[in-house]
């Protein structure tokens, strides 16, 4: 099988609400920033995948036909996948296989929201069965919530560990030039804030962002003419749930340890805690991150807690996680899986500025959709293997 | 109680469901521009100076070579290319001369020689309001075709953002499966769900196949109106589109008889006390009063904790 490298990586300034740019414009302020960083232009490119939330968050079908527009990429192959928050690993794993496969030498991957234009949780409703649920829906807040509140009788998930996954990230999202958040709070302060869905208070919550972001994905011997230094992809997966099915304890993802397992079988990795330098994962509540480290078999299931009280997810900790910020910083959902990849990449190129971990060479990073029925899982290296 | 799967006739075969989003959008530059400058009857196109290309209307980014386009001022005369009759309108493709693409629009004023090849000018509104249709449309006109001079123009405040909305109806099939479902619940405010005969779950709402062995259900069993609490959270967030007033306990149970959780709230208790609630304990569904009824699950008004 044909190895494949990331080359390049781009963000745009994510923020709140952007009123400088289109849709289409935020998504090409990355593209341009990630061909700048792979020293390529979109002649170099033979293929684009592009990948957005649903269409309802912004109002406009079929973007990717306005985006190939605005990228110069016609007369190239242009598809866009979706699938929640897992939207941009989803799209990076269509990218990887185009590369692998041999249709394509370079793809680049652009993934992008702009929340601030359209309802979020009621647009997230519409997922549900318009039949059987849709009316009783809050978005994926009431829904996570909770089995969050499930999660604590069950694993120990307390309100005062997730409070700690917020002050870590909100703290290393000051250290990120693309974090638009940056506001450093204590656990006292998570556990007075406002209740929103409880268990889910206001700091629990990342903030809601226009942004995006763009990858370059490059065949070996595309990367070898690149000057820059590559990450290579060593492992990727991403594995679905049928999200009705009778018997779901919603406890833990059976889809994240598959895919997690996957990704390690691929990847030669056999003890992730030890054998990984750095993990970005994607947390749309604090509670999220607590069930990735069991999923991901940082420690054992119901040991999260105990985790990052230790301390070993901080920067400066044995296994640090979102050293970024992770989406406290900045969550535009449909780009915010694949600025996890890039952020993961940034790390093993040794480009990640003043969040860099010292000499990082494996890194793991996650990503999916819904509380636990889509989940991603991949794993990077400064060495092709 | 067993079942088939025969819907009586003369029941409702479909759903009427609405989904209206207010939105905020941005409109970019060039469209900014564009209409705003459309409020002083000004028509805005934009150049690429690497392609040598001018659309009008103005776009941001050149399709040509993706990259930015600089805005001009526009001619308002051009050629039909294209044109097609409606009930309503004539519609015109209209070359802006000048421009290396063809603009949509109507025809203002009879219809009749407005044929491709024939040369129009704009038709502003008597008043604008800085919308697209302050350019009411073309009327046919003689006219020379205006020198290509792109000249570069900045609209001072250019507009940024523009109010919009989506309400998208929708005509949902129940399908035999659903179709019984909810004919069951409004005529007789049971529930329904459908066996797996290769792994014995019931599934709820009832389904043609097993999620979990994809074996074919071929009948249907009555389910309880009781059942377990699964899951809960206290909702205090507002947001567009809720069908209740916060604060309000969402609720995912599985109810007797069933293997599968179902979507609801809970109440009958003082809010105040729902954090006290306990995973496991068990719920009865509260049902509104037959005279509400609508075959929906709203029939029932909330579960409550059995005590
Ligand atoms: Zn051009
Ligand atoms: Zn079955």
């Amino acid at each position: 099988m044909r190895s494949v490298a990331i080359v390049g990586t781009g963000q745009t300034d994510h923020s709140r609400r952007r009123t400088d740019v289109t849709q289409v414009g935020l998504a090409r302020e990355a593209v341009v920033r990630a061909l700048q960083d792979a020293d390529l232009t979109m002649d170099d490119i033979d293929s684009v995948v592009v990948c957005t939330g649903p269409v309802l968050f912004a109002a406009v079908n079929q973007p990717e036909k306005w985006l190939a527009d605005a990228i110069g990429a016609r007369y190239k192959p242009v598809v866009r996948v979706t699938s929640g928050g897992g939207t941009g690993l989803a799209g990076a794993l269509a990218a990887v296989n185009q590369v692998k496969a041999g249709i394509a030498e370079r793809v680049l991957v652009v993934a992008y929201d702009k929340l601030s234009e359209g309802a979020l949780q009621y647009s997230i409703s519409t997922l549900y069965d318009p039949f059987w649920g849709r009316e009783f829906a809050v978005g994926i807040m009431g829904f996570s919530a909770a089995y969050w509140r499930a999660r604590m009788d069950s694993l120990g998930h307390t309100e005062e560990a997730a409070a700690m996954v917020a002050v870590k990230n909100r703290k290393n999202a000051l250290l990120n030039p693309y974090a638009h958040v940056k506001k450093p709070v204590t656990v006292e302060d998570v556990l007075n804030s406002k209740p929103l869905c409880w268990p889910i208070k206001l700091m629990d919550v990342p903030p809601i962002s226009d942004g995006a972001c763009a990858v370059v994905l490059a065949s070996e011997d595309a990367a070898k003419k690149s000057s820059r230094p590559a990450a290579w992809i060593r492992g990727m997966s991403y594995v679905s749930e049928a999200e009705n099915a009778p018997n779901r304890s919603m406890i833990q993802s059976e889809p994240l340890t598959i895919a997690a397992q996957k990704v390690y079988k691929q990847a030669g990795i056999t003890n992730p805690r030890r054998q990984f330098d750095v993990v970005e994962v994607q947390e749309p509540y604090t509670c999220f991150e607590l069930s990735y480290y069991e999923g991901l078999g940082l420690c054992e299931p119901g040991g999260a807690a105990e985790l990052i009280k230790s301390g070993a997810t901080e920067m400066d900790g044995d296994i640090p996680v979102n050293p970024s910020g992770g989406c406290m910083g900045a969550n535009p959902i449909g780009a915010t899986a694949l600025i996890r990849l890039a952020e993961i990449a940034d790390q093993v190129r040794g480009q990640s500025g003043d969040h860099q971990i010292h000499g990082a060479q494996w890194g793991l990073m996650q990503a999916g959709g819904g509380w636990a029925n889509l989940r991603g899982v991949a794993a990077v290296s400064s060495e092709k293997g | 109680m067993t079942t088939g799967l025969n819907t009586p006739p003369g029941v409702s075969q479909k759903l009427a469901a609405t989904i209206g989003l207010p939105y905020t959008l941005t409109t970019g530059k060039a469209v900014g521009s564009t209409i705003t400058a459309l409020a002083s009857k000004r028509l805005t196109g934009s150049y690429c100076s690497d392609c040598q290309r001018t659309n009008v209307p103005a776009q941001d980014y050149c399709v040509g070579c993706g990259g930015e386009m600089s805005l001009i001022e526009a001619a308002d005369t051009g050629t039909i290319t294209a044109a097609t009759t409606t009930p309503e309108h004539t519609l015109l493709l209209v070359q802006i001369d000048g421009a290396s693409s063809p603009l949509l629009h109507r025809l203002v004023g009879p219809a009749e020689g407005a044929v491709p090849g024939v040369r129009v000018r704009a038709v502003w509104a008597d008043e604008t309001k800085a919308l697209f249709l302050d350019l009411e449309g073309f009327e046919v006109a003689d006219s020379e075709a205006a020198a290509s001079s792109p000249v570069d123009t900045t609209v001072d405040d250019a507009m940024k953002e523009m109010p919009y909305r989506l309400d998208l109806d929708y005509q949902h099939s129940y399908g035999p499966y659903y179709g019984r479902l909810f004919d069951e619940l409004a005529h007789h405010r049971r529930l329904v769900g459908s066996p797996c005969p290769q792994c014995h779950q019931v599934m709820v709402p009832p389904r043609e196949r097993c999620d979990v062995c994809f074996a074919r259900t071929t009948r249907l069993v009555e389910v309880q109106d009781t059942g377990t609490l699964q899951a809960f959270s206290i909702v205090h967030l507002e947001f567009v589109g809720q069908t209740r007033t916060p604060p309000y306990v969402y609720a995912e149970v599985v109810l007797d008889g069933s293997s599968t959780r179902l979507i609801h709230v809970l109440g009958g208790f003082e809010i105040e006390k729902a954090r006290d609630l306990t995973i496991g304990m068990p719920v009865r569904a509260v049902w509104k009063d037959a005279s509400q009824a609508q075959g929906t699950l709203a029939d029932i008004e909330y579960f409550e904790p059995v005590v």
